[in-house]
């Protein structure tokens, strides 16, 4: 029963030989894990701003990493659990990245014009529906003497407001 | 494997009837040489499990991403609607039986049966509780009309008094959370019914400092609901 001796006898005598945390450890994971939630209600009642959002999260993760940590005793568990533990949330941060990398670059409807703009520029959104008039004069452009279309593609694309209030 | 049992001699026929009996104690399965083995492999199913359960949830997430950024004030204003106190409660609910588990786990370690019964059936009593709580709070929104999609009627006379006026598509975020906090009752659902499964094999005294392998499993699932609370109470409550 020797302490020292559990790490050897791991690989000798095939029982199981998990890490066993104290009880006041467990309390004191609990009490941080407590004043961490008390830490994050009262930070809601101050306003900062874009920061909230960071702030929120930072908290959520130190009370997610304790209760994973010691809780889950991933900390003293095989280091392969470990790895797909974090791979796991590698895939999430993949998931997360490619979704709003494109839900964050897509054009609003703009109602006066009819075509999608980008809301962050007023510019043209990339991609999608050519709004049909464009559409006709790209066409004219790509063949000099159909010259039906009084304007051409360059001169709507600058004669386009910028919408207000998005 | 049959005919090489019936080519070989009947005593050895007979000793090898018993070969699962004699090579370790009755919990360990046959195709386990040691316990040790047995409990790493039921550890690491357990995490590919816990890995598919965050990538799971981690979908009702991105959509609180998505529309969150698409929509900032009218998640502003829709969160105002929730009760920081009850979500509060609940969260420090669910913290406290997440300790619990730990410590039924130790108890269970140390091969303390009746402590591993207690700390469990704590356990199991604030997971109930935390539905409780849950239970208020869902009927104070379906009184107020706070409800997903096209099912969004607020009824002003239960809304907040002095929070932000609910634009006409705030059952988007409503959606979100009703997606987000059933799933997780759900689990917490599943959850207490593995723990008094657990409970009631402790109670039968089937584990012991050689084997709590269950106990271990049951609480990691445990653990893993009150993580997916851990997000889910600031970023719905608290914004």
């Amino acid at each position: 029963m020797a302490t020292a001796d559990t790490h050897h006898a791991h690989k000798d005598d095939g029982a199981v030989h998990a890490h066993i945390s104290s009880t006041g450890f467990y309390v004191a994971v609990f009490m941080a894990l407590i004043a961490l939630t008390i830490l994050t209600v009262g930070q809601s009642y101050v306003d900062l701003g874009r920061l909230n959002l960071v702030v929120v999260i930072l908290i959520a993760t130190t009370k997610a990493s304790l209760v994973v940590s010691f809780f889950m005793h991933l900390r003293y568990d095989n280091k392969f659990n470990a790895l797909i533990f974090v791979s796991c949330i590698f895939f999430i941060g993949v998931f997360f990245a490619y979704t709003l990398n494109d839900t964050e670059r897509r054009g609003e409807l703009d109602q006066d014009q009819n075509v999608k703009v980008l809301p962050s520029t007023g510019e043209n959104a990339p991609g999608g529906f050519a709004p049909q008039e464009a559409a006709a004069a790209g066409a004219g452009g790509a063949h000099p003497g159909g010259g039906e279309h009084p304007e051409t593609p360059g001169k709507q694309g600058e004669s386009l407001p910028a919408p207000k209030g998005h | 494997m049959s005919s090489e049992a019936t080519a070989a001699g009947a005593a050895e026929h007979a000793h090898d009837d018993h070969g699962h009996g004699h090579h370790g104690p009755k919990w360990l399965a046959h195709h386990f040489d040691t316990p040790a083995q047995q409990f790493d492999a039921a550890k690491l199913g357990m995490w590919v499990f816990l890995a598919q359960e965050l990538l799971f949830f981690s979908g009702l997430f991105v959509a609180y991403g998505v529309y969150r950024s698409w929509y900032p004030e009218m998640f502003f204003a829709a969160s105002h609607q929730l009760d920081k106190i009850m979500g509060g409660t609940n969260t420090i609910v669910l913290l406290f039986s997440s300790f619990t588990a730990a410590m039924a786990v130790r108890s269970s370690q140390l091969g303390k049966q009746k402590a591993t019964g207690n700390y469990l059936l704590i356990t199991i009593l604030c997971a109930c509780g935390f539905l409780v709580i849950k239970y208020f709070e869902y009927t104070h929104k379906f009184h107020a009309g706070l409800l997903p999609g096209r099912f969004f009627h607020p009824h002003v006379e239960h809304l907040v008094a002095g929070a932000p006026a609910l634009p006409p598509n705030t059952g988007s975020f409503f959606g979100i959370y009703f997606m987000m906090t059933g799933i997780h009752g759900v689990h917490v659902i599943i959850g207490i019914g593995i723990l008094i499964w657990i409970w009631l094999r402790n109670n039968r005294g089937e584990f012991s400092k050689e084997y709590f392998t269950p106990v271990d499993i049951a609480a990691l699932y445990w653990h893993l609901v009150d993580l997916v609370w851990i997000y889910l109470f600031p970023l719905l409550y608290l914004v």
